[in-house]
């Protein structure tokens, strides 16, 4: 029952929040472009991912880093998921460096999408891991110690602010600032549903079923649902 | 008198709380019976406020009846009450003092063969979360030093407290969250499994979810987890069609 984790010097986390906060961070639609901002990285996404399932993206600075979020979504694998698994920062500063055999698919996608690095970094509450805070940058390159220590902080002030936003609704609702996070993944929901019924197999395997062809063909994940739900592609 | 050396192992076994998991009650009673020994009173106590501001025991130094009682009856009157309603410690000298200010709680305290009594807020920064109470046998109060030591003790514990707190209430938010979140992802799964099966789309297919669970009055959530798992009725009142049809009525 740590007070507070010890890299969290209470005068960057005063500085952030203040940065944040002049970015207009408090709404849902511009907390990612104002950590991408403080960061200052190309992009930036925040993802909320609890018990292993990814249960979607709070907000994603651009459209490069919403079809970074797919590819992650798409995989199964990626830093945020890395991140919320280790609890702990991940790296990646250069995603064409050739010795690296890791997240291959993951690498593969974001490089085609126009960026060159990527970290992620575990949005903790309390004791709790809810997601992640990714950063991505269009050139290779580490991050400094200071965007580190920065960007640790902006995943715990983005986690206070999503907390924030839920502790305002009644148990049982969802935050109305984070109605989208279940929204745009909804084509991907009903298609999982329906495949669930084309295959016989549960929501889980038809998630699976859903992604691998997705990988197999290069496709987003979101793109197959939507021929899925327009019935123009069935599984069974 | 204050034993130093217990002192400095006291105030050290209750920081080391603050780092580890530990258990709120546990820690009381480690702080209620280490007042004792430090400050040669008779008896100690610790009462918690719930959300509401209202009092209740929380530990003692022993489990004697008497002294359990003693707590019972602050919930209104007694010094653990104005400690922590007045954020500030209370002392009385004298079995006399004690009778003047709390009569109630005086005649039960004497009857335990309490006279004395103090009493320190355990507060921090204008938030009180409840109070230690001490008794002692003889007429002679704490002095200012011994003052001062117990209320050092009561805000380290009052950290640990709020910290507890704080822990829990993250918990408990943490959970709604990702329980709605939940709730949505697996209503928008029915949607697909009953499109799917009465081969209708899914905007429709949320019309029939919808009016189900109306009529059933159930929570969306729950039906669409039912219509998920197969186990759900819903499918009675909206059989699936096996063949296409060209027109849309259910």
């Amino acid at each position: 029952m740590a007070m507070t984790k010890p890299t969290l010097d209470p005068a960057r986390v005063a500085r952030v929040s203040t940065a944040l906060d002049d970015q207009g961070a408090d709404a849902e639609h511009s907390l990612c472009v104002a950590c991408a901002n403080v960061a200052q990285v190309s992009g930036a996404g925040v993802v909320l991912i609890m018990h292993g399932r990814a249960l979607g993206t709070v907000c994603c600075s651009d459209e490069i880093a919403e079809t970074v979020e797919d590819v992650q979504f798409t995989l199964g694998e990626g830093p945020c998921i890395d991140a919320f698994d280790t609890r702990r920062p991940v790296f990646i500063p250069d995603l064409a460096a050739a010795d690296v055999v890791r997240w291959a698919g993951f690498r593969e996608g974001a490089l085609a999408a126009g960026i060159r690095a990527a970290f992620g970094f575990p949005i903790l509450v309390g004791p709790v891991c809810i997601g992640a805070l990714n950063l991505y940058r269009d050139r290779a390159g580490d991050l400094s110690d200071e965007q580190i220590a920065d960007a640790e902080v902006l995943a715990h002030v983005a986690g206070r602010i999503v907390m924030g936003w839920q502790s305002v609704a009644g148990a049982g609702s969802l935050a109305r600032q984070l109605e989208q996070v279940p929204a745009n993944r909804a084509v991907v929901h009903q298609a999982t549903g329906m495949i669930s019924v084309q295959a016989s197999v549960s929501v889980d395997d038809a998630v699976a079923l859903l992604r691998a062809y997705a990988f197999a063909t290069n496709r987003a994940a979101h793109d197959v649902a939507a021929d899925v739900v327009d019935r123009a592609l069935r599984f069974g | 008198m204050t034993n130093e050396q217990l002192l400095v192992e006291t105030l050290v076994a209750l920081a080391d709380t603050l780092v580890d998991d530990y258990d709120v009650i546990d820690f009381m009673q480690t702080l209620a019976e280490r007042s004792v020994e430090l400050l040669d009173v008779a008896a100690a106590g610790i009462m918690l406020s719930d959300a509401n501001g209202h009092l209740s025991h929380a530990a003692c130094s022993s489990e004697q009846m008497r002294l359990v009682e003693l707590f019972e009856l602050q919930l209104e009157e007694g010094p653990c009450f104005d400690a922590f309603r007045l954020q500030a410690s209370v002392r009385a000298a004298t079995g006399e003092e004690t009778a003047r200010r709390w009569p109630r709680f005086a005649e039960h305290a004497r009857e335990g063969g309490f006279v004395a009594v103090s009493a320190v807020p355990l507060r921090l920064r204008g938030v009180a979360v409840g109070a230690l109470n001490l008794f002692s046998e003889e007429d002679e109060a704490l002095s200012d030093d011994d003052l001062r030591v117990v209320q050092a003790m009561a805000d380290i514990a009052t950290i640990g407290i709020l910290q507890e707190r704080l822990i829990r209430d993250q918990n408990v938010l943490t959970t709604q969250l990702e329980s709605a979140l939940q709730s949505r992802v697996v209503i928008e799964q029915a949607k697909g499994v009953v499109a799917e099966r009465n081969r209708i789309d899914v905007d429709e297919a949320f019309r029939l979810i919808r009016t189900y669970s109306r009529s059933s009055n159930r929570r969306l959530g729950d039906v669409a987890r039912e219509i998920i798992a197969g186990n759900s009725d819903f499918f009675v009142a909206n059989p699936p069609r096996r063949e296409k049809t060209d027109n849309a009525s259910s």
